[in-house]
């Protein structure tokens, strides 16, 4: 069955059609052809589809488009504002954090999702926020640290406004 | 300013900005106008003859564009060496693995063609079947390939010396069976395509590759589309690790499917696709027989390797090329017998992942060394050192070795980790406690750049500026995640003299890019590192002409650093920028700046017909791991507490890279030690999704501590050599070691699992 629906991402308003089946994951991707947003295996393990949604990271695979609906959500487009970098991917240029590239959104959310939350976080806070998150490339150090570096930048950014 | 400004410094990627915002367009995020899904019914069968098959229903659901079976397509046979073509794409008569590819669908969604799947109809008679390769060595074991005379589908034998000899003059012998698992790649991005059959009869195919010039004749094979028709272009790849060297079968059913509806057909694996068909590594059963002095000296050295093909041949051969030549060349003994084969069994097939068969045959004699240590008394590292390979011929191999940093590899390790000390006292620490800590290593021989298989191993890059200065390098450089085009940017700053910022690295596709290997065997910083630097000396030669007309001087007196031009006498005032030149010479002089560059490794045509291993490796890579571990005898868990990784890279390029490299390669060998198997249980695989198939989360994972020795090597570009594989090779040994030491279980079995460090528990105190 089609529904009509709205969904709020990255600030913008977008009506579209989905079935009831439909997952937030490809809706965001095929609907909204934004296609930062990975899919890497749509069973909720490997958290390359990570989206923040009311202010929490979730797997976008996990959860039905209709679901959404009235749900503010963030995906990896809607991070950065223009030219500028958010502080995450920088430090993810930065520190080496990105190989393939490919669990890299999901992993700058889930990032994202616990500095809203907790801004200075040790690397335990860190590991437990990217658990689930699955990367072949890296053996993670670099991600730890990146997070740890963008948790300065941010709350450098801070002190000076 | 330093004459190598760029060599050793930690740049940022060339792709990272792209990649970190979600920009980065894979394979799965292409769609072009007109395209059709393709999906593949594969066969229910382990082993079956094809009876019939029934496409009509499929064929008349709505939406579907195209059926194919094996009798619309010409009768050929394939593989990744075509001396051992095995593969139709679609089998016609015989179904050979669960999972054989049978049908194929083109629909307008994905939701149609795989409806269109469930309407087709198979009769299948089943077969005998076939899983475990020591059965399938028996003479009473059914073929797989009805046509040959056994299961034995590749066969390597390397003998050096005389081992019979050499046991012979031993004080002792030992002999072990060590079993390795099945790993899968686990990319993040599933193996996937887009073919487009063109109506002039070109075939342009999208795809994550590691080896695009190579997969152009894999198609060609498979499908008998003439070579020059076909161009590959290689989108930027989630992930590889050996995976996408070999074509996927589902790329020329693409171009089937294409030619059959005129239209870009994408086919992309599920997750479940990608771990119950796809190719994994190798698993090895080994042999190992081994004759010693009572001081430790190796007289004698012997591997019986028996590695299960599954269906068809891949990379087989070159799997247990590399599994011989390390096995033969790591310790510097005087007779050396290494026989290896490749058995057919009705599991799906294997293919390369990083390392090939050289992290089975390290873990298999690294523990097997430890064993021997221990029995005969003497300290690990002491034995290895005792046997150590040094500069130049090898004893039996007449192995080419140069820049030998062995010693200096294990002695750097253990000076890291303070060896010498915890190996005596964690001994004493662990008597009466029940979480028992342990120390082991694993020492490390790998290439330090490919091997001469193929016969060739050279390549060429062009270079180009644009009348503004921004540079274009044309390079057959394969980005997989590992970095190697950020690696050729900074040869190509230094060497030419230029910004980062001001590169462009021209890799797409194979009309344009110099014909190339590809990136596998950790060659391609290396080979096209190589290249690109002599073609940007060739260009600044240019360049420098052209500023010496432009300034009224010869142009020896000139240097052009980071993008400026200076007199050489006077480098703290720049005259002009590259810019400025560029423009100067479009619009004054008349002409443009460019340089070709060539990589050759004129040894490599013989590599091909070398009996033994003189110059099969171009040079080699050293290394030791250290791994210091936790055992709970009660649980027999394991908790990994450091890995001290050393290793030989030649030169570092990139600190912030080549560390990446070597914490991600450690990470996929804990795995390969600690938990990935995949499980099949006659002819199925039971664990195929992340839950059940583990590999290592951030929270797995212990304190990395990566040291470089830089031998400086003469092959490479700046000295350098690479390391993609090396990290990975020695960590599974490593870490067993650790075990053994701790308990003194030595587990001849990957992965370690609790149970089987339980088991061993069990029968020492028996």
């Amino acid at each position: 069955m089609k529904h009509d629906i709205s969904l709020n991402v990255n600030g913008e308003i977008y009506n579209i059609s989905v079935e009831s089946d439909t997952l937030l994951l490809d809706a965001i991707r095929n609907h909204l052809n934004l296609t930062g947003t990975k899919d890497g295996c749509r069973a909720g393990e490997c958290g390359a589809c990570t989206v923040i949604m009311d202010g929490k990271p979730v797997n976008s695979c996990m959860v039905l488009a209709v679901e959404a609906e009235g749900s503010v959500i963030t995906t990896i487009e809607g991070l950065n504002n223009g030219e500028e970098l958010h502080p995450i991917q920088k430090a993810f240029v930065e520190e080496g954090a990105v190989q393939c590239g490919f669990c890299t959104p999901g992993m700058v959310m889930s990032a994202k999702g616990l500095l809203d939350k907790n801004p200075s976080p040790n690397t335990k806070d860190i590991r437990k926020a990217i658990r689930g998150n699955v990367c072949r490339c890296t053996g993670y150090k670099k991600i730890e640290k990146a997070i740890l570096h963008a948790a300065e930048m941010i709350n450098e950014d801070k002190k000076l406004d | 300013m330093s004459r190598t400004s760029m060599i050793g410094k930690n740049m940022p990627r060339i792709d990272a900005v792209q990649k970190a915002t979600g920009q980065t367009k894979y394979l799965p995020d292409m769609n072009f106008p007109g395209m059709l899904y393709g999906k593949i019914l594969r066969s229910t069968e382990k082993h079956a003859v094809i009876r019939k098959i029934d496409v009509t229903r499929a064929r008349e659901l709505p939406g579907v564009r195209a059926v194919i079976t094996g009798k619309d397509i010409p009768e050929l046979l394939y593989s990744f060496d075509q001396t051992v073509a095995d593969k139709e794409i679609l089998c016609k008569d015989k179904v050979r693995f669960l999972g054989d590819e049978v049908a194929a669908v083109a629909a307008d969604t994905e939701e149609i063609a795989e409806k269109a799947l469930k309407l087709i109809e198979v009769e299948y008679e089943p077969l005998l079947t076939v899983f475990d390769p020591e059965e399938a060595l028996q003479d009473d074991a059914v073929l797989v390939h009805e046509e040959k005379n056994s299961n034995v589908a590749i066969k390597v034998v390397k003998d050096f010396g005389d081992v019979e000899k050499g046991f012979e003059e031993s004080d002792y012998i030992f002999e072990d069976r060590i079993v390795t698992s099945r790993q899968a790649h686990c990319c993040l991005e599933t193996r996937g395509c887009i073919a487009q059959y063109h109506t002039d009869g070109k075939v342009t195919i999208w795809g994550p590759t590691q080896i695009p010039h190579r997969w152009r004749k894999q198609v060609a094979d498979a499908t008998g589309i003439d070579r020059g028709k076909i161009n590959i272009i290689n989108t930027p790849t989630g992930g590889a690790f050996g995976s996408r060297v070999v074509m996927d079968t589902k790329i020329p059913i693409a171009v089937y499917l294409s030619k059959f509806t005129k239209r870009p057909v994408k086919m992309v694996n599920s997750r479940e696709d990608e771990f119950n068909v796809s190719r994994t590594r190798y698993p090895f059963i080994v042999y190992l027989k081994t004759g010693v002095t009572k001081d430790g000296k190796i007289l004698a050295k012997q591997a019986r390797v028996i590695a299960d093909n599954g269906a068809y041949c891949d990379e087989g051969a070159a799997v247990l090329g590399f599994a011989g030549v390390f096995y033969s060349v790591l310790y510097d003994a005087p007779n050396v017998s290494f026989h290896g084969d490749c058995i057919y069994t009705n599991n799906q097939p294997c293919t390369a992942f990083r390392g090939f068969g050289n992290p089975q045959m390290h873990y298999a004699f690294e523990i097997h060394l430890d064993r021997i240590a221990k029995e005969l008394g003497i300290e690990p590292k002491e034995l290895r050192l005792r046997n150590a390979n040094k500069e130049g011929a090898a004893k039996a191999t007449k192995a080419n070795i140069n820049t030998c940093t062995f010693n200096e590899c294990i002695e750097e390790a253990t000076k890291l980790t303070q060896w010498d000390k915890k190996y005596l006292e964690f001994k004493e620490e662990n008597k009466g406690k029940e979480v028992k800590k342990g120390i082991g290593m694993a020492t490390m021989l790998h290439t330090g750049f490919t091997t001469r298989f193929f016969g060739f191993n050279a390549t060429d890059t062009f270079i180009k500026l644009s009348d503004d200065g921004i540079v274009s390098v044309i390079t057959p450089i394969i980005e997989m995640g590992q970095g190697s085009s950020t690696g050729v940017a900074q040869i190509v700053a230094e060497a030419l003299g230029v910004k980062m910022d001001d590169i462009r690295i021209i890799n797409t596709d194979t009309d344009i890019t110099p014909y190339d290997l590809g990136a596998y065997g950790s060659r391609h910083t290396v080979v096209c590192g190589h290249a690109a630097m002599d073609a940007a000396l060739k260009a600044k030669e240019e360049l420098l002409v052209a500023a010496s007309e432009m300034f009224n001087c010869d142009a020896e007196e000139l240097d052009c650093i980071n993008g400026e031009l200076f007199f050489k006498n006077d480098l703290n005032k720049p005259l002009a920028t590259v810019g400025e030149v560029t423009e100067f010479t479009a619009f004054k002089l008349g002409r443009l700046i460019s340089g070709r560059g060539r990589f050759v490794d004129e040894l490599a045509p013989r590599g091909l017909v070398d009996e033994g291993y003189s110059i099969y490796i171009p040079t080699y890579s050293f290394g030791c791991q250290i791994a210091e571990v936790e055992v709970d005898t009660l649980t027999g868990e394991v908790k990994v507490e450091k890995i001290t990784a050393v290793v030989d890279n030649g030169r570092t390029l990139n600190p912030i890279l080549a560390e990446g490299q070597m914490e991600g390669a450690i990470a996929q060998g804990m795995g390969y030690a600690l938990t990935e198997e995949l499980k099949i249980e006659n002819g199925r695989v039971v664990n195929n999704s992340f839950t059940d198939y583990k590999i290592m989360h951030a929270e797995d994972l212990p304190e990395i501590e990566v040291k470089f020795v830089e031998s400086g090597d003469p092959f490479g570009p700046y000295g350098v050599k690479g390391i993609g594989e090396c990290g990975l090779v020695p960590t599974a040994g490593a870490i067993t070691n650790a075990v053994y030491n701790a308990t003194g279980v030595l587990v001849g079995e990957l992965p370690i699992k609790p149970e089987k460090i339980l088991l061993g528990l069990e029968e020492e105190n028996r």
